[in-house]
This record gives structure tokens, C-alpha cells and sequence, in this order.
């Protein structure tokens, strides 16, 4: 037998192509499922509470997934290899659940077209990037009931990540529904720049402390702001992302509880039954996405009956807590009375209203 | 009983190449032993964390631009330190030549032309050796602390960051995250080699590391450097001013970091992030060490090192484990560096002492 030049180039590119199949050619009967978070599953919080998610979807699913994760990866480039490495070992659906992954799920995503993509509490879709988010902002409202009645100073502290509407909107749901209850409750917002810094959250919940705050907010990852309002014996402050009771007996007033669990099913099962399509999912109390954790004892009953009148209010549609009127914090009219903001409108906040600090 | 070091009086050459390759190798068995005992697949871990790199062709491309900022900035580094300056802040450097060419970048995002890219570069290195000319004119004014200097000014770098991108330089269509706006298609680092993620900066960092390891062998330059750092009386006694050795070492080691962090937010970034600095800075510090504060070494440990990142990764994917394993790992190749290193320059000797009373 003679090989030709084109022969030789043809097996040249049979091999040059052969890494390409490695990934995908074993994995048809179970479907590999990969997450990446931002930071480790063990922050008692918002990555704990995918992960969760994750252990959720494995158990209801058993054998038809097989899920796996990869955690602290950084939002930037190292992320755009760790989606790639996922896509290349056949995972065919991959969970990225920080909102500063957007970028690189895009970007890999057009090179993986058969590879379909979820981000979280992100704003970027394409074919096959869908987008999932938790209305955090429901459970805010529910916070938000209980620190008017209990905070002694009127004064609460607000530990945020980056100033991005999801943030900005949590911040607002806090104080309105504060000031419904006490119309001299304030809220003073801190931008840490992370997700995940025990250490910035716990210096920030100290020096807020320290500025006559008695009630701790945060829409950061961990328990860090927490365990020091428990420490510092104040009114308390909130669980965020899961409960967090264990590190704050006393002053975990509540929890909001994010609980990904049935949406990584349904997705799952989409994508197994070939009828995934990129969605735009944004649910809460009422879907059970968003649960809150159970109230701490020393909290009163009329308070606690207020907070659930809340609660259940927002779960079958009666109550909203953007419904106008609605003042900025330069005072200015936003929202007119009797009329509540649209989603779009909500994705797209960057205001605060009024009784809110102007954060630096 | 008791046991004395003792300085030998001539290392062995051999000796001082084999203690990086023996500490690698020693932190492969150590750690297939731990992970085993800690209920994990010891082996399969090593396997996935430093070999599975190398062997799948896919991971090359990740390598090859992970390993470029730490061989640049090792590269500086190796230089530093071969005159006893102790520049620990690359990574402040690195941000700041960051900065200075995302500046560029947007000043310049409504223009195009080959220029800007450039430019961008060269912003890069005077932002990263202007950066590290505070430590230096502390140190030679007022005999400040390098290693304290630097390393501080590296957190005052992060907060520069912030305040720049979440006013200034915010993205107009970023929904208020802090980050600069993408880079215009001119400020755009480059792929070298079509269909991969390989960028400009590869070959750049392996053209840094060749040049340097010529000027450090071959010309006055290094000559100066390297007898500053090994004999400073003799140096002192032939004319070689201390302070001129100190700003020389800083302004060449921040330059270097000051164009990996071009490089980086022009290439795999392509716009300024709060998350940008990752640690390349501090990783190469460990990278100058294990290339023997050599040029040509601290590319094969840039390599190394970026084998173990990656690596890491695929552990997490494939074998379950755990993120802080890559750390381990790391700070294992570290450790047994430096206690091979002590080995190699110094003996232990038994020191029988004599009963008290005795005399």
C-alpha cells in the first residue's frame, strides 16, 4: 500500500481530531452535570446553598446524573478554564453560579453550541446560555419587617458585595418595608468588593457597630457579619443564602434560604428529555426558591405575626414591596402611588430610596 | 546530645540543580501519601494534578498562558534577589502596570490603529517600575524595609482598583457592576496561534526570560548584580554603589510585573476587573526560587507551577478533590525547596556535649 500526501493528511486530521471525541464518546448514557462556584462549599451560605442544590439534584435523580463541582474558581479568565474543562469532559449541562462568571459563560459557551449553560443572577443570554435568579429581594421585605419593629437605634448596616441592581434592590426591599414599620429606619449600605472575605465582612460588621448600628444585613456569602453581631450582643442580623443559626444563635433573627434544589431538577430533566431551551427563570417564596428560616425566640409574636402576614402576602400576590409611592434618596418621586415596578424595572435598579445612606 | 548546622564550605553544583527536581518529586510521593491517608485517591490525585496537564494535549494552551505572567514576573523576581533586594510586592507592581494600561486602553477606546497595543505595553512597565520606586527611594533615602514596603503597597494597589472602576472607569452598560468597559478591539492582546486561547504574551514571556538570562551572565549589568548579592564587601571595595544596585533591582522587577499585568488585562481579561488580581505576584515568588533565581530555571518552573494550578483544577473535576489540595501542593514544593536548600549549604553535625562540672 502507498500512502499519497493526502492520505497522510487525511489520518493527520482523523488523529488532530481524535482529543475532540475523547470527552463526549462515553457519556451518553448518564448525564454529566458540572457547577463552578465562587467560593468554597463550606461558607455556610451562598455556596453552600447551591451546593446544596447540587446534592439535591443528584439524590432526586440518582443514577440518570452525575453531578460534579468546582469551587473558589475566580471571576476571570481562570473561570473561562474551568467551564472548558467541565464542557471537555462531557458535562452537558454546567450550573455557573456567580453573577461575575457572565463573560466567560458567554465566550465558551460559542465554542460548546451542543453544551447547554445556566447563570445565575446574571443579565447575558444566548442559544444556549439560560439565565436562573431567586427573588432574595421577597425575603428582604420579610427582614426588613422585623428589623423596624426590634432595631432600638433605627439604624441598620447593609454589608454588599458590588453595587448591582440584585444588591441595590435587597438594600431598597430592607428599608421600605423598615419604614413602614418605623418611618425613621435607616439603612447604611458598605461595598466590600467581594463575594467572599470572612475577614472584610467581619472588620466592616465591627466598624458599623461601632457607628451605632443594631441590626446587620448582608448580601455576601458567608456567616463572618453575623458571628460578629453575636459577639457584640446587638439586635441581630440575618441569614443569607442558608441558615446560619449555628454560628448566631442569638442574633440570627431569621434566614433567607435560597433552595436551587428544584430548578436544578427541572433543568436537568429538560435537557435529559432533549427539551432544554434557554430560559429566564426568576422565582421566590411562592415557588419555594426563596424560604425563610425559622424566627428566633426572643423575637415577639406580633412582630412575628407581621413578618408572616408579610410573608404569606408576597407568596399569594397580594403584597408588594415595590408599590409605589416610592422616593429616591434625594427625594425625588420614582414610583407613583398604587403602581408596583416591573421585573425589567427591578433588573435594572440603581437608585436608593429614600432612608437609604448613599453609600461612598 | 544535640545537633549543630555547619556551613559547607562549597556546595555541590550537582546538588544545587538536583534540590528542585528532588523537591518536586518529594512533594509528588509526599502527597500521594497524605491524600491517601486523609481518605482521598493519592495517587490518582498526583496523577490528575501534575501529570494529566502534560499529557492532554487540550491543557497546553492553559498552561502556556497561565505559566507566561509567572515567568515574567519570576524573571524579574530571579534578578532582585540575585542582589539580596527583596522586592515581595510583584504583585502590587503587577496591578498597578495593570492599570496604567487599562488607562491607555480607554483613553484611547474610540481610536484605533497598531499603536495603542504598544503603547498599552509600555504604560505597563513604567506603571510597575514607577510602583516599585516608592519602596526603593524608602529604602535608599531612609533604610525603610523593602520586604515590608512592597508588600504593603500591594493591598494599597487593590484598593486602587476599586476606586477606579467603580466611578471613573465604570462600564456605561455594565448594570453597575464595577469593571472597566471591554477593551476596543486595537487594546486587544493577540492570539499567536489561530483556534487556541495561546496570546502574545507567551512567546513574549519566553523572549523576557531568554534576554534577561543573557544580560545576567553576559554583561556588567548582571556582573553587578549577581556579585552585589554574594560578596556586598567586594562589590563596595570595586566601585559598586549599594543604592544604585537597590533602585536597579526594584525599577527592572517592577517593570517585569508591571508588563505581566498588561499583558494579562489585555489578553485573558480584555477589561479591568475588581477580581484581577489573582496572586501571579506571590506565586512568583515561589517560581524565581525554584528556578535557582536563574532565568532560564524560572521558565521551567513557571511551567511547574502552572502545571500544578491547572492540575488542581482536573483533580477537582475528575477526582473530587478538594480546592486547597493545589495550595498544599504548592506550599509543598516550596518547603521541601528550602530545606533541601539548607541541606545543600549546610552539614548537620552531632555535638556531643561535655557533662557539666566536668572542666
Amino acid at each position: 500500500m502507498t500512502l499519497s500526501r493526502r492520505d497522510i493528511l487525511k489520518i493527520g486530521g482523523a488523529a488532530a481530531a481524535l482529543p475532540l471525541l475523547g470527552g463526549t464518546a462515553f457519556a451518553q448514557e448518564k448525564l454529566k452535570v458540572g457547577f463552578i462556584y465562587v467560593g468554597t462549599i463550606n461558607d455556610n451560605g451562598y455556596n453552600y446553598g447551591h451546593n446544596q442544590g447540587r446534592i439535591f439534584l443528584q439524590d432526586a435523580l440518582g443514577d440518570a446524573v452525575e453531578t460534579t463541582y468546582v469551587e473558589n474558581v475566580p471571576e476571570g479568565p481562570d473561570c473561562e478554564r474551568v467551564l472548558r474543562e467541565l464542557a471537555q469532559q462531557g458535562n452537558k449541562l454546567i450550573f455557573a453560579t456567580s453573577f461575575g462568571f457572565g463573560d466567560a459563560v458567554i465566550k465558551v459557551a460559542a465554542e460548546f453550541p451542543d453544551v447547554a449553560f445556566e447563570h445565575a443572577t446574571g443579565y447575558m443570554k444566548a442559544d444556549n446560555v439560560g439565565l436562573y435568579n431567586a427573588r432574595f429581594y421577597e425575603g428582604r421585605a420579610v427582614c426588613g419587617t422585623i428589623a423596624g419593629h426590634l432595631s432600638k437605634t433605627g439604624k441598620a448596616a447593609y454589608i454588599g458585595s458590588f453595587p448591582i441592581p440584585e444588591v441595590v434592590m435587597g438594600i431598597n426591599a430592607l428599608a421600605l418595608s423598615g419604614r413602614r414599620i418605623n418611618p425613621a429606619f435607616t439603612v447604611k449600605p458598605v461595598y466590600i468588593s467581594t463575594w467572599n472575605d470572612p475577614a472584610k465582612e467581619g472588620d466592616a460588621a465591627r466598624a458599623l457597630i461601632d457607628q451605632g448600628v443594631d441590626i446587620i444585613a448582608q448580601h455576601t456569602d458567608g456567616p463572618a457579619a453575623l458571628q460578629v453581631a453575636q459577639e457584640r450582643g446587638i439586635v441581630g442580623g440575618f441569614g443569607q443564602g442558608a441558615d446560619m443559626s449555628a454560628f448566631a444563635p442569638e442574633a440570627q433573627l431569621t434566614a433567607i434560604i435560597d433552595h436551587w434544589g428544584p430548578h436544578y431538577v427541572n433543568s436537568a430533566k429538560a435537557v435529559i428529555a432533549g427539551t432544554w431551551t434557554a430560559g429566564d427563570t426568576w422565582e421566590g417564596l411562592k415557588e419555594e426558591v426563596v424560604q425563610m428560616g425559622a424566627y428566633n425566640k426572643k423575637i415577639p409574636a406580633d412582630v412575628v405575626a407581621d413578618a408572616e402576614k408579610i410573608r404569606t402576602g408576597q407568596i399569594d400576590g397580594s403584597f408588594k414591596i415595590f408599590t409605589g409611592p416610592i422616593k429616591d434618596n434625594t427625594g425625588a418621586e420614582r414610583v407613583a402611588a398604587g403602581v408596583a415596578m416591573t421585573d425589567a424595572e427591578l433588573l435594572s435598579m440603581d437608585w436608593y430610596v429614600e432612608g437609604v445612606e448613599q453609600p461612598v | 546530645m544535640q545537633f549543630r548546622l555547619e556551613k559547607r564550605a562549597e556546595p555541590s553544583r550537582f546538588m544545587l540543580y538536583a534540590t528542585p527536581v528532588g523537591a518536586v518529586i518529594l512533594t509528588m510521593i509526599v502527597g500521594a501519601i497524605i491524600f491517601s491517608l486523609i481518605g482521598y485517591d493519592g495517587i490518582g490525585a498526583v496523577r490528575e494534578v501534575f501529570l494529566t496537564p502534560l499529557t492532554n494535549a487540550y491543557k497546553w494552551q492553559d498552561l502556556g498562558i497561565k505559566a507566561a505572567p509567572l515567568i515574567i514576573i519570576g524573571t524579574g523576581l530571579s534578578i532582585a534577589y540575585r542582589a539580596n533586594v527583596w522586592n515581595i510586592g510583584a504583585e502590587g507592581q503587577y496591578v498597578v502596570g495593570a492599570l496604567a494600561g487599562t488607562w491607555v486602553a480607554l483613553a484611547t477606546y474610540t481610536m484605533s490603529g497598531p499603536w495603542i497595543l504598544p503603547l498599552m505595553i509600555l504604560a505597563g512597565v513604567v506603571g510597575g517600575a514607577l510602583y516599585a520606586a516608592i519602596p526603593a527611594l524608602l529604602k535608599t533615602r531612609l533604610n525603610v524595609n523593602e520586604i515590608l514596603t512592597s508588600l504593603m503597597l500591594t493591598y494599597a494597589s487593590i484598593q486602587l482598583i476599586y476606586y477606579l472602576i467603580r466611578a471613573q472607569w465604570k462600564d456605561p452598560m455594565g448594570i453597575g457592576f464595577p469593571q472597566t468597559r471591554r477593551f476596543a478591539e486595537s487594546a486587544q492582546l493577540p492570539t499567536v496561534i489561530p483556534h487556541t486561547i495561546v496570546h502574545l504574551g507567551v512567546p513574549i514571556a519566553i523572549v523576557v526570560a531568554l534576554v534577561a538570562w543573557f544580560i545576567m551572565s553576559r554583561s556588567v549589568f548582571g556582573y553587578r548584580m549577581r556579585v552585589v548579592g554574594a560578596a556586598p564587601h567586594a562589590a563596595r571595595y570595586g566601585g559598586f554603589s549599594e543604592n544604585k544596585t537597590i533602585w536597579l533591582a526594584m525599577l527592572v522587577s517592577g517593570g517585569l510585573a508591571g508588563l505581566a499585568g498588561v499583558l494579562e488585562v489585555a489578553g485573558p481579561f480584555q477589561r479591568m476587573v475588581p477580581g484581577f488580581a489573582t496572586g501571579y505576584g506571590f506565586t512568583a515568588i515561589i517560581v524565581a526560587f525554584l528556578g535557582r533565581l536563574n532565568p532560564l530555571g524560572v521558565i521551567f518552573a513557571g511551567i511547574v507551577l502552572a502545571i500544578t494550578f491547572v492540575g488542581g483544577e482536573v483533580a477537582q473535576t475528575t477526582i473530587k478533590l478538594p480546592d486547597a489540595a493545589t495550595g498544599i501542593f504548592q506550599a509543598m514544593v516550596l518547603f521541601f525547596l528550602l530545606a533541601g536548600d539548607l541541606l545543600v549549604r549546610y552539614r548537620i553535625r552531632r555535638v556531643v556535649t561535655t557533662p557539666a562540672g566536668a572542666a
